[in-house]
């Protein structure tokens, strides 16, 4: 992430989390700067849940860990006035009704401005009146998003958002989120396994894989660094023999094969260059046949 | 939801795709572009992302900044992108296509230059 003049608003360094025994997270090291759309992928179980919850003072963890300047564990409370998270499990209560929902947060939140709620839920086709237990499961997470995102935070913490949403539902809410959240000073940390649709929302993505930060990159530096060639069957052979990460078929069904840096200049000539999508370079950094091979 | 192909990177489909709208008068010279929020909005796009889909623009003479007030369509900006549209056609795409239609043997005669059919 190249562009932090100032103070990250989150900095980990060696972060290490761990249930019991098992390592959910081993030695994550980076920041996060202002102004930034992070995307966070990985398989079920890869720690992404586990990392935001340390993030938001849930899990404690060794190594170090600052979120806007603060121990999540032990400035908790300090930090959850500036800070909006959406848990994997969240859920608003079924009884209320949204007007109720904005009042509550106005008494547990110093920072939310229910004017601002109110305007963000004009965005949606919720009215105030509405009870929660009436909406869809589409509405329900935009009532979710228009709640934190009226606290005055700088920092958003969303654990797979659009999970079981519909395509027209999941569409409202990354407009939302770049409308009203994304001013070049607030930043948020999203995961999700909708890889694809969330490319082009982010400016940067980490990538874990069992426990291990495997990337941790901006859009801007990764479209330099790994490079893709699409290519014909007959040059397979050549191409496999310069040590992809990736082989793999373009959505056309044609070949293509994934490099970290540019191959040697006999290599990239059998093919040409083209843009190597973001689920194929998960694929090929967290299925990557050779760290299997190694692992068994 | 906008669909980003694997020719370019995104940032990149972005700029040709706002060249081809300048290309058609969208907006016009002298006209300020859509601002970054818009066009984030508009195309579900990192804002960071449009700022150097935008910058590509101006480093090819298209656009200016404009202190203060945002980025404008700069005077000759079509005159400029339709030319190197016609050179990026005869250079690349004409002597592919004039290969083909030799292959296939077609002249100029068998070619209707007009729309109607």
């Amino acid at each position: 992430m190249s562009t932090a003049t100032t103070t990250p608003l989150i900095e980990a360094k060696d972060l290490t989390l761990s249930y019991g025994k098992k390592t959910a997270l081993e030695r994550a090291t980076f920041a996060i700067p202002k102004g930034r759309v992070v995307g966070l992928l990985g398989h079920n179980g890869a720690g992404k849940t586990s990392l935001m919850k340390a993030l938001v003072g849930l899990l404690p963890g060794e190594g170090e860990l600052t979120v806007l300047g603060l121990d999540p564990r032990r400035q908790r409370g300090a930090l959850l006035e500036q800070l909006c998270y959406i848990p994997d499990v969240a859920v608003l209560p079924r009884w209320a009704k949204v007007h109720e929902l904005i009042t509550l947060m106005s008494g547990l939140q110093p920072r939310f401005s229910a004017e601002r709620a109110r305007n963000l839920l004009k965005r949606t086709s919720v009215g105030e009146n509405d009870k929660v237990k009436n909406l869809s499961k589409g509405m329900v997470v935009q009532v979710h998003l228009a709640l934190i995102a009226a606290i005055d935070a700088k920092v958003m913490i969303l654990d797979e958002p659009t999970l079981g949403l519909d395509v027209i539902s999941r569409k409202s809410f990354y407009e939302m989120l770049i409308d009203e959240w994304c001013d070049g000073e607030r930043s948020v940390l999203i995961s999700t396994h909708q890889v694809e649709e969330v490319e082009s929302l982010l400016s940067d993505v980490m990538m874990l894989d069992e426990g291990r930060l495997v990337l941790n990159i901006s859009l801007e530096d990764m479209d330099q660094r790994f490079v893709a060639l699409s290519h014909d069957p007959a040059t397979a052979e050549a191409i496999a023999a310069a040590h992809p990460l990736l082989r793999y078929r373009q959505s056309g069904g044609r070949a293509a094969a994934i490099f970290d840096g540019a191959p040697p200049a006999h290599v990239a000539a059998l093919g040409e260059r083209i843009r190597p999508s973001l689920v194929d370079l998960f694929m090929a950094l967290t299925r990557n046949p050779a760290l299997h091979r190694k692992q068994a | 939801m906008h669909t980003w192909n694997d020719s370019a990177p995104i940032y990149q489909q972005l700029a040709d795709r706002l060249a081809v709208q300048l290309l058609d008068g969208a907006p016009p010279e002298g006209e300020a572009m859509p601002s970054v929020r818009n066009l984030a909005s508009t195309y579900l796009i990192n804002p960071l992302t449009v700022g150097r889909a935008l910058q590509t623009l101006v480093d090819n003479g298209l656009v200016e900044s404009r202190r203060g007030l945002g980025m404008y369509v700069r005077p000759g900006a079509r005159r400029r992108l339709l030319n190197s549209e016609r050179e990026q056609f005869l250079q690349t795409e004409w002597p592919a296509l004039r290969d083909k239609l030799k292959r296939l043997g077609i002249g100029a005669n068998d070619l209707n230059w007009e729309e109607q059919q």
